[in-house]
């Protein structure tokens, strides 16, 4: 449908994204006691279950009151991307900071709302429930999934145990 | 991609219409009335002032707002398809009265040159025209058939020329009066036998008073032909659309009443009267430039460069018949009255070609026919004209009453009385352009046969071609545009976008959501920002990769509404379709491809907008090779969740 064409203008620089907050190091979200290995067999909401209960002893949570949440979420978009990383999440209302866990699948999962797409690490992950931490709650879901590409999904899988994988972490963050 | 114009090349196209006329013009008119034809001339260029406004108004209430889709909405399909009927032996004369008049002026000047350079030789000019005609025109479907992709700046480019020419063959014609001054054109009418047509015989019809002067003024009428050109371009026509169109109904009235009246003025005042009509009654700029103050050579020269600037324009004016028309019988297609074989797109070029091929055909028949007498081409073509504006401004004033919606511009002279607005200016416009029609049908006796032969053929065939559409489909229109996709492996050099250009990507899905679509387009700036306008097609398996590259039903009536808000608003769109397993990856890599700063989508029906701006940060992330910043946006009615990344 082209009938008539402009002439180049002059080039425009894309903006700045200056209300993004701040680049922030995934891997200080993460310590051993949150970095679980789950055995084989295990179901996605085991899986689940098992790393929002460590996340929220970790972080001085109810997880009565947030794997709900957790839950509820998993039922709209799904969160489970091509790369095999999991990233359930939960907003909650008083929380004062970003808590976070990961569970390395040795044996990856089917994740029965994708058509069983194959999950080999979740990521989990609770944020403040108010307007003005939602940028860093997109911030972090798009960090997430641009760090655990499937090379490093590799080598954690091939980890031998939570330090080694916060190792791995670590270093791809550089 | 789907760009638009400004002002001044869409001027530049209705110009190339418009002022075109001025070329053969004065010779017409001259012939049927006598010396007073600028007068007549002057006065219609004054009353295309008013003719401007009826077709602004109705661009105002549609995008697409040419004859057939007024009529049509004011008083029914059966008018509108007899307007587009008479609109069509409009353009079916347009284009060969254009390429004749070129011809004869090419004819006469080389018979001014072969003396001058020994060669005995003499050109016919009927037939030297006819031949002329035919190539141009064979040598314009051909363009249109690969599609005329940069006809703005073909159009504008001739208009720079013409003005040139116009600057120096006014002054020159200034220089020669001043150095022999001559009287004004009597205002006497003085009618020939053709002129006065069947009402030759009548005794009271003398050529006096208001019934003479409505005459001259019917035979003056075809210098404002052109005019349905701006409804054709208005849809072209970038944003601010209506001020812009303000501003192109400006420029083409002051252009063509400077150089339409004044070269009409001029001829009169400066050729002598004997050779006149009888040696450049059908290029008369010729025989001015022939008889201005100058040496010989130099008024050869001069006589050289109006006819090369008269080919150019005229030839310009030939194409333009070719696109508008295929314009108004692509409406006509669309709302299912011609049959839908005629809307095939050219596999390689993606025009609607047998419509075209239809157009030239009857143009070529056309410059047949008339064996190069533009007169006659001039006589029968003033019908088409007056008839497409009779039906133009009555279906306007209709509307008034019909539709009462606000709209960006009216005609002026309006008068409130009894809660209701009536419109006197366009009563009164109705009334001139109704008493000259009536005028002509007794006064152009070409005019009124092959004029009521070809429309009343046109309208059987638009009869006949719905009629069987309808027992075909069950009188259901198909509304939908003509696609044709083109694949591309690399998205990122997209065709037709500035490669720094800011970049834009609208994702849509849902003809009846495009909420956010109209809203990135109302902040578009066109010239900083590219707008890609994309949708997903989403196949898994095998069906993704033996997929064809055709649209599907659904698709086409998406990017229906995307071209019908692109056209509204004036800005120019990338459509894009891609193939995926999954709409988020779908949207996400296609901005990424083409390094989208912006990601515009509308609310979903199922899920929140924090929900859609998770899933597309998540994707972004996950497919993300930089770190170029993002802002995502999900627009819905009272809703706007916007975020940056």
């Amino acid at each position: 449908m082209a009938w008539f064409q402009k002439e180049d203008p002059a080039p425009v620089p894309p903006p700045k994204s200056s209300a993004a907050p701040k680049a922030l190091k995934i891997s200080s979200l993460l310590s051993e006691d949150v970095v679980l290995f789950p055995p084989a067999g295990i179901d996605k909401t085991a899986v689940f279950e098992g790393l929002v209960g460590a996340v929220c002893r970790d972080a001085g949570l109810d997880s009565a009151l947030v794997l709900p949440r957790v839950l509820e979420r998993e039922k709209g978009i799904s969160t489970t991307l091509d790369t095999g990383l999991s990233l359930p999440h939960a907003r909650v209302v008083g929380l004062g900071e970003i808590a976070a866990g990961l569970a390395v699948l040795k044996t990856p999962i089917p994740d029965p709302a994708q058509s069983g797409l194959p999950i080999r690490v979740v990521f989990l992950f609770f944020s403040p429930d108010k307007r003005e931490a939602f940028p860093l709650h997109l911030q972090l879901l798009r960090g997430v999934a641009s760090l655990f590409q499937p090379a490093l999904i590799e080598r954690l899988a091939a980890s031998t145990g939570p330090a080694d994988a916060l190792a791995l972490v670590r270093q791809s963050e550089g | 991609m789907l760009s638009f114009i400004s002002f001044w090349r869409a001027s530049a196209i209705v110009l190339c219409d418009l002022a075109s006329t001025a070329y053969y013009i004065g010779g017409i008119v001259e012939q049927a009335v006598g010396k007073s034809a600028p007068w007549f001339i002057l006065a219609v260029m004054l009353f295309s002032y008013t003719i401007r406004a009826v077709y602004m108004e109705s661009c105002s209430m549609f995008v697409r707002g040419g004859v057939y889709k007024v009529v049509k909405e004011a008083m029914g399909g059966t008018l509108a398809k007899l307007s587009a009927s008479a609109l069509m032996f409009d353009y079916a004369l347009t284009g060969p009265i254009s390429a004749v008049s070129a011809g004869q002026y090419l004819a006469g000047l080389l018979n001014t040159l072969f003396p001058h350079f020994r060669i005995g030789w003499q050109v016919d000019p009927g037939w030297f025209s006819v031949v002329f005609a035919i190539a141009a025109t064979l040598y314009f479907w051909w363009e249109n058939v690969k599609g005329i992709h940069e006809s703005s700046d073909k159009a504008l480019k001739i208009m720079q020329m013409t003005t040139v020419m116009a600057v120096v063959m006014l002054a020159w014609c200034g220089l020669t009066l001043w150095l022999h001054p001559a009287a004004l054109p009597p205002f006497t009418l003085s009618f020939s036998p053709e002129g006065l047509g069947w009402a030759k015989g009548v005794g009271w019809l003398k050529p006096v008073g208001a019934i003479g002067i409505t005459m001259a003024f019917g035979h003056s009428l075809l210098a404002m032909s052109g005019e349905e050109s701006l409804a054709q371009v208005y849809r072209e026509i970038e944003a601010p659309k209506m001020k812009n169109l303000e501003k192109t109904g400006l420029v083409i009235f002051l252009y063509s009443l400077l150089l339409t009246s004044a070269v009409s003025f001029f001829a009169v005042m400066i050729i002598p009267d004997s050779i006149r009509i009888h040696q450049y009654g059908d290029n008369l700029l010729s025989g001015l430039a022939m008889s201005v103050v100058g040496p010989h050579w130099a008024r050869v020269l001069l006589q050289a460069f109006v006819v090369g600037v008269g080919v150019v324009i005229l030839a310009g004016a030939s194409n333009t018949s070719i696109v508008g028309a295929n314009g108004v019988l692509n409406r006509l297609a669309e709302d299912g009255i011609l049959v839908d074989w005629f809307r095939h797109l050219h596999p390689r070029f993606g025009t609607t070609h047998r419509l075209i091929n239809l157009i030239v055909g009857l143009q070529i028949a056309t410059i047949l026919l008339c064996r190069g007498d533009v007169y006659m081409l001039g006589e029968a073509y003033a019908f088409g004209v007056i008839w497409s504006f009779v039906f133009k401004t009555l279906s306007v004033m209709v509307l008034r009453f019909k539709n009462r919606e606000h709209r960006e511009f009216m005609v002026p002279g309006n008068i409130k009385a009894g809660g209701v607005e009536w419109p006197i200016g366009l009563t009164l416009i109705f009334l001139v352009l109704f008493a000259t029609a009536l005028m002509n049908l007794v006064t152009k006796r070409i005019a009124t046969i092959s004029g009521s032969i070809f429309t009343a053929a046109f309208f059987a065939v638009f009869l006949f071609s719905e009629h069987w559409n309808e027992s075909r489909h069950a009188g259901a229109h198909d509304l939908r545009e003509k696609f044709n996709l083109r694949p591309e492996d690399d998205l990122a050099h997209l065709r037709g976008i500035p490669r720094r250009a800011r970049r834009v990507l609208v994702a849509v899905r849902d003809p009846s959501n495009l909420r956010h679509l109209h809203k990135a387009l109302d902040e578009l700036d066109s010239v900083k920002t590219a707008l890609i306008v994309f949708t997903s097609r989403i196949r898994t398996g095998l069906a993704l990769v033996e997929e064809a590259v055709e649209m599907d039903r659904d698709e086409q009536v998406l990017f229906t509404k995307v071209l019908e808000a692109a056209e509204k608003h004036g800005k120019t769109i990338t459509p894009m379709l891609v193939v995926s397993n999954e709409p988020f990856y779908a949207v996400v890599q296609a901005a990424q491809a083409v390094s989208a700063a912006e990601v515009v989508c509308g609310v979903s029906a199922k899920f929140s907008s924090e929900a859609q701006l998770e899933r597309l940060a998540m994707t972004w992330g996950s497919l993300q090779t930089d770190k170029q910043p993002v802002r995502f946006r999900i627009i819905g009615q009272g809703v706007e969740h916007s975020e940056d990344l």
